[in-house]
């Protein structure tokens, strides 16, 4: 057992090893959207589910879903939630305005994507209210593209 | 299935700084199963953990434990998921006839690690990663919401269920030390801070250091180790889809097929009825609920009647203490304290018949279920 005033010690790591990840080939063809403002999604070849973000298969069917489609810009507010706190941290901290994260089903699509929720204020947000996107000001080719969605009208 | 039996447990007392190194508490808890069965350590035929490499901080987090485990030179493996997956992996190799006795354990040491943070590396590299919206809290706080949208469920209903398990805990002599709330109230719970709305800290269990072990042996050889083991009489395992906006969170389906093979094996056929008791694992009080009711013990949305019943994590469940790789292992050797009347403090009286669950993934997406009976006397 440990004395009162005995001493632990911890170790660091000591290793840094950088991770790439091929994104493939539907993934490549979302990313390349984003920069041209636009949502591409896949289709199921069996039952026709529309996915976005796209996936090569579906999973249910077990089949193909190469079939791309063009998606709008504007989507349902499916679930939501307000946070308080750092996403990825080393320490959990607290972030000085809250975040925002909608889980939000693009009009056309079967599947909802988790994307941050801008423009408006906690309270404001509801379950099956209408948004529409929000693209970054500097448009790279990668899921930052999208800054967010924001409330269309009264929503 | 041939019955496979429980027939020696231990768990390490928890703590939010153990100030233990992982290879100390493997082999408390290995040790102490040992003992606790009255067996040596030449007995085990194979050794099957439940460790994560992220949590590790190291790959083939394995590689180091097998002294601390039992395992040396001995046949050996692990499931990088919960301890509930390691159970099912040794089952299965107890029921493959060519062993004779699995030790199973699972740990980790989130005083070494920021848990919430390294759960963030399950998340899919491609989309949801690099966007950084997806962690423990957050994928709580939507599942409350769609749970309670869903079945008109109030904040106060799942503040209950926290001052529940926080006060069963305190009954509870291997409960952390923090999470033991005799007086706690659901005021409260409603006032603590805000993680992610509308999930409340104490709503949320405390991630701590902790290590749970299990010894399985076919049906004969159980016999002769013990009078009373505790039967594993079904099992079930389904996994759905990662992808949160694919799910209806206010439910589990994954639990809920996988409870039916389960209940199919040990001929239950009413579940509310014939379980006494249920120790699962949610990662939230919220979730306790959707996993009780996927597990067919009340109507869906009913799950507080369980609360008013007091059969469910009589241990106060992971709201006890949230040991990652342990938690289901932990439920199981619960209930089997259940069934064999050792449940010091939190004893259902004369518990027969019990079901344990354990899960991986953002909002439980893989799913298992054990059916335990009371074996002997």
């Amino acid at each position: 057992m440990l004395e009162e005033d005995q001493e632990i010690f911890i170790t660091k790591g000591m290793v840094r090893a950088d991770f790439d990840f091929w994104v493939g080939l539907v993934m490549d063809k979302f990313y390349d959207g984003l920069q041209e403002k636009k949502f591409i999604g896949t289709k199921c070849s069996k039952c026709g589910k529309v996915f976005l973000p796209p996936r090569n298969r579906c999973g249910d069917c077990f089949v193909k879903a190469e079939e791309f489609v063009d998606l709008p810009e504007t989507g349902i507010l499916k679930n939501f939630t307000v946070t308080t706190y750092k996403i990825t941290e080393r320490k959990i901290r607290k972030v000085k305005k809250d975040i925002m994260v909608g889980l939000v089903q693009v009009d056309g699509a079967d599947t909802a994507m988790l994307v941050p929720i801008v423009n408006t204020n906690p309270d404001n947000l509801k379950e099956g209210m209408k948004v529409s996107v929000v693209w970054a000001k500097k448009l790279k080719g990668d899921p930052q593209d999208i800054a967010g969605f924001e409330p269309v009208g009264d929503g | 299935m041939d019955k496979v039996g429980i027939v020696g447990y231990y768990q390490v007392k928890p703590g939010l700084d153990i100030m233990m190194s992982p290879y100390e508490m493997i082999f408390e808890a290995v040790r102490g199963a040992l003992d606790y069965a009255d067996l040596k350590r030449k007995d085990l035929t194979t050794v099957i953990s439940a460790t994560n490499d992220y949590y590790d901080g190291k790959t083939i987090s394995n590689c180091f434990k097998v002294e601390a485990g039992g395992a040396y030179m001995k046949d050996e493996s692990k499931v990088e998921m919960d301890g509930a997956h390691a159970a099912m992996y040794g089952l299965f190799r107890i029921l493959s006839g060519n062993h004779k006795l699995a030790m199973i354990y699972g740990i980790s040491t989130p005083s070494c690690y920021q848990y919430e943070s390294v759960r963030v590396l399950e998340n899919d590299p491609t989309f949801d990663r690099p966007i950084n919206l997806l962690n423990s809290y957050t994928s709580g706080g939507m599942q409350m919401r769609a749970y309670m949208k869903a079945f008109g469920i109030s904040e106060e209903d799942i503040a209950k269920v926290a001052v529940y398990n926080l006060k069963n805990a305190a009954k509870n002599p291997l409960a952390l030390p923090e999470a033991k709330k005799a007086d706690i109230t659901i005021d409260e719970v409603l006032k603590s801070d805000i993680l992610s709305t509308p999930l409340r800290e104490l709503m949320y269990p405390m991630k701590c250091d902790g290590a749970t072990a299990m010894i399985l042996a076919p049906e004969r050889q159980a016999l002769k180790i013990t009078d009373n083991p505790v039967w594993i009489i079904g099992v079930g395992n389904v996994n759905e889809t990662y992808y949160l906006g694919d799910r209806d969170l206010s439910v589990s389906l994954s639990m809920e097929m996988a409870a039916g093979k389960a209940y199919e094996m040990a001929g239950i056929k009413d579940p509310k009825s014939e379980i006494d008791v249920a120790e699962v694992f949610g990662h939230t009080a919220c979730e306790d609920l959707i996993i009780a009711e996927a597990a067919g013990l009340t109507d869906k949305g009913k799950g507080i009647s369980m609360v008013d019943r007091g059969n469910l994590n009589p241990s106060g469940g992971t709201m006890a203490g949230y040991t990652p790789c342990a938690n289901g292992l932990t439920r199981i050797v619960e209930a089997a304290k259940q069934l064999r009347n050792e449940a010091e403090g939190h004893q259902i009286n004369g518990a027969k018949m019990a079901i344990a669950t354990g899960q991986v993934g953002f909002c439980a997406q893989n799913n298992v279920i054990y059916v335990l009976e009371r074996g002997g006397n």
